[in-house]
């Protein structure tokens, strides 16, 4: 019997080896979307867990590394969802501000706060097609959509985050 | 429309530059983090379990006969 089919039934040991071999997946999958290592070490930590619990549910004729993918994303996705704009703001590294440096991050701040302000679902696109920019085939089978919506929720968060940067009198070079 | 074009590539790349890029090596084995939340939720009892021993806590204490028909069919 082969690894998948053995966790499937439930083997631990199964299990095990396959949380070992795709743990490093999840987590680079995961802090992509969420931008913090420890909260990206506990999602994933939460991801191995349900896909235990939902060991019964997957076919192993499939792709396991794709089945964890899409869990971790909803993860993530529901994360997003329960955190507050303020909290996810990226740290600028130490050091001697210039006033140009100053302006730049004042900038870069305002477009963080601005997409984090962005619907989830669209925040997770637009993070994972453009700052990652990861093909489209993957995100679409993360979310569980298709290449197209994946496209029209990047096009949606472009324009939002158009309009409200334009509000904030900010105009990207 | 291609002024659009032009504003929604300068916001792109903008988001771009406006996020550093994430390591994505994972730092440590998450393995017995795994292993002790499985540990831990396979003896939580589930709350309809408590909410079906409680019922039956109340059903016996207003209705103390009940006790022997549970006694008849164990």
């Amino acid at each position: 019997m082969d690894l998948l089919q053995r966790f499937a039934l439930g083997e631990i040991d199964a299990f095990e080896t396959l949380a070992r071999q795709f743990q490093g997946e999840i987590y680079a999958w995961t802090v992509r979307i969420v931008r913090d290592p420890g909260t990206a070490e506990d999602l994933t930590v939460e991801t191995l867990w349900r896909i235990y619990r939902a060991r019964q549910q997957f076919r192993p004729d499939s792709n396991f590394g794709a089945w964890a993918r899409r869990i971790a994303t909803n993860l993530a996705l529901d994360h997003l969802r329960h955190t507050r704009p303020e909290q996810v703001l990226e740290v600028e590294p130490a050091g001697a501000p210039q006033p140009d440096r100053l302006v730049a991050r004042e900038m870069r701040e305002k477009i963080q706060q601005a997409f984090h302000r962005l619907p989830p679902k669209l925040q997770v696109a637009a993070t994972l097609a453009l700052v990652e920019e990861l093909p489209y085939e993957q995100i679409a089978e993360a979310l569980g959509i298709s290449v197209g919506a994946v496209k029209v929720r990047v096009f949606r968060a472009v324009r939002i985050l158009r309009s409200r940067l334009s509000q904030l009198g900010i105009k990207p070079e | 429309m291609n002024m659009d074009k032009d504003n929604d590539r300068q916001i792109r790349d903008a988001l771009k530059r406006s996020f550093s890029p994430v390591n994505t090596e994972l730092r440590r084995d998450l393995w017995p983090d795994v292993l002790r939340k499985l540990d831990a939720s396979s003896v939580r009892v589930p709350w309809y379990d408590w909410a079906l021993g409680g019922l039956s806590a109340v059903a016996f204490l207003v209705f103390p006969q009940l006790v022997l028909v549970f006694a008849y069919h164990l």
